[in-house]
């Protein structure tokens, strides 16, 4: 439950999302919003039926496979430029420092594999601040345990969810993978690795309210325009 | 004993049936198990192989201003203030600063060391985390040699491109040092060429120059002059030269001028 989530990890609620670009990613698979987001793809001409269209075994069928799967794409998102981040700042010591390297690598894997997939459906990469929590050791793991564990919560709400058997078995066995991820990120923060018999999704409301807490999605920098510059010339 | 010959032999023949027979049975139990289990679903696709970060080495990290910040001596709210800093520049771009290190204070604040546009030339100080935006990273590098006339970017140590270059004249000195690359123009003035960079550095002479004598590295009208010391301490290049260096120098990559 969130807040079970929140009061394990210290992850603060309440806090919100500057621009709301992940929020509005997470949220584009609820009903509200969904027309807006079918009425987008369609606009992009061929754009949802280029998305459709996955290399090898499988093909979404559905919009709603879409959906969910550009839903996964953010989550994947945030947590490849959590550890990515950490891993060039070089703040971390010790075993945190090694498997930041592995897990990133994994994430930024997650990633590039969703983008395949969705091709020009996928959702643009939100900017993150992580205001500092990539550069403090125990701020960092408490956060990468809120990550790992929200992300298996949510892959396991989305899964059932899912119209494509085959795409169910992607959504499986990246599952797993961020079990092992959450598990090992609990062993460094040195709280149990798996003390429950049975676990809980979580919905996708559920998912965005936590990820808005953290307030780490932010509007990007603006470093490019046209002009006339005013330098010494 | 010929009596229990035959039937030592019966038993055992009766057993070997009794395998058999068991044997097949099993066998086809476990087959019609089979039958009733699907085989697994095929993924619709694979997660590729997870690579590591490319490039050998620590990239270089600039970040975003968030707010107008003092920037101080040390990493600490009573240390003196050496400059200040806004979120935008005077190209009304995002004010982004270079990243040289971090501190935590006693009271368990994070600080940056950042790199600033100001004079003199080569200000390094402290502001806090909480000023500044998202982390970027970069692995290019633009080394400019006033002395050979000529400009190299490194990507990873290795340079990708070079260009002769016109540099201040004598009166109008290009300045020395280390800065970064922190804003883009798409130039609408023929003077600057097709394309600017506005850089950190800032002229030590032309200090009431409109907006401040910021250096930009852009392209030219007179490509005839180059290479040359004929600027009012910019750095030229051709424009087919700006705009090579455009597709290949993000914002935020450190400038030695040497």
């Amino acid at each position: 439950m969130p807040s079970e989530h929140s009061l394990e990890t210290g992850l603060r609620l309440g806090q919100v999302d500057q621009d709301g670009a992940i929020l509005e990613t997470l949220e584009r698979v609820q009903g509200d919003t969904r027309t807006g987001f079918l009425r987008n793809a369609t606009i992009g001409g061929a754009a949802l039926l280029g998305a459709l269209a996955l290399p090898g075994a499988g093909r979404a069928q559905s919009a709603k496979d879409v959906d969910i799967l550009n839903y996964a794409l953010s989550l994947e998102y945030l947590q490849a430029a959590f550890y990515t981040e950490a891993e060039q700042v070089r703040a971390l010591r010790g075993r945190a420092r090694r498997a930041v390297e592995v897990v990133g690598a994994v994430e930024r894997a997650h990633v590039k594999a969703f983008q395949d997939a969705l091709g020009a459906a996928a959702i643009a990469r939100p900017t993150f601040n992580f205001r500092g929590v990539t550069e403090n050791q125990r701020q960092f793991l408490k956060t990468a345990v809120a990550f790992e564990d929200l992300a298996v919560a949510a892959y396991k709400g989305q899964a059932p969810r899912l119209v494509s058997n085959a795409l169910l078995a992607v959504a499986v066995s990246i599952h797993s993978v961020e079990a092992r991820h959450a598990a090992w990120m609990r062993y460094l923060f040195d709280i149990t690795p798996a003390a429950n018999a049975f676990d809980e999704p979580l919905s996708r409301q559920e998912v965005t309210k936590i990820v808005a807490s953290t307030n780490f999605v932010t509007a990007p920098g603006r470093t490019e325009r046209k002009g006339t510059p005013r330098f010494t010339g | 004993m010929r009596i229990a010959l035959v039937a030592g032999a019966v038993a055992v023949l009766l057993l070997a049936l009794v395998a058999v027979r068991f044997t097949s049975s099993s066998t086809a139990a476990a087959e019609q198990e089979d039958a009733s289990l699907p085989a697994p679903s095929r993924p619709a696709f694979v997660i590729p192989k997870p690579e590591g970060l490319a490039g050998e080495g620590a990239p270089s990290r600039w970040t975003t201003v968030a707010r107008p910040v003092s920037v101080r001596e040390a990493a600490d709210p009573a240390a003196a203030v050496v400059a200040s800093l806004s979120p935008r520049t005077p190209e009304d771009t995002t004010n982004v600063v270079l990243v040289e290190g971090s501190a935590m204070d006693d009271a368990g604040r994070l600080w940056i060391a950042v790199r600033v546009p100001a004079l003199p030339q080569n200000v390094t100080g402290w502001v806090p985390r909480s000023a500044l935006g998202a982390n970027s990273f970069v692995r290019t590098r633009l080394v400019v040699d006033l002395e050979a006339l000529s400009a190299t970017l490194l990507r990873g140590g290795r340079p990708i491109f070079e260009a002769e270059i016109g540099i201040g004249a004598p009166a109008f000195p290009t300045p020395t040092g280390e800065f970064y690359v922190r804003s883009k123009l798409r130039s609408l003035s023929p003077f600057y060429g097709p394309l600017a960079f506005g850089t950190s550095a800032r002229s030590a002479v032309l200090t009431d120059w409109p907006d401040g004598g910021f250096i930009g590295v852009h392209g030219t009208d007179r490509p005839e002059l180059l290479p040359g010391r004929v600027s009012h301490g910019c750095i030229r290049m051709r424009n087919e030269d700006i705009l090579e260096l455009g597709r290949l120098m993000p914002v935020g990559t450190p400038v030695t001028i040497r």
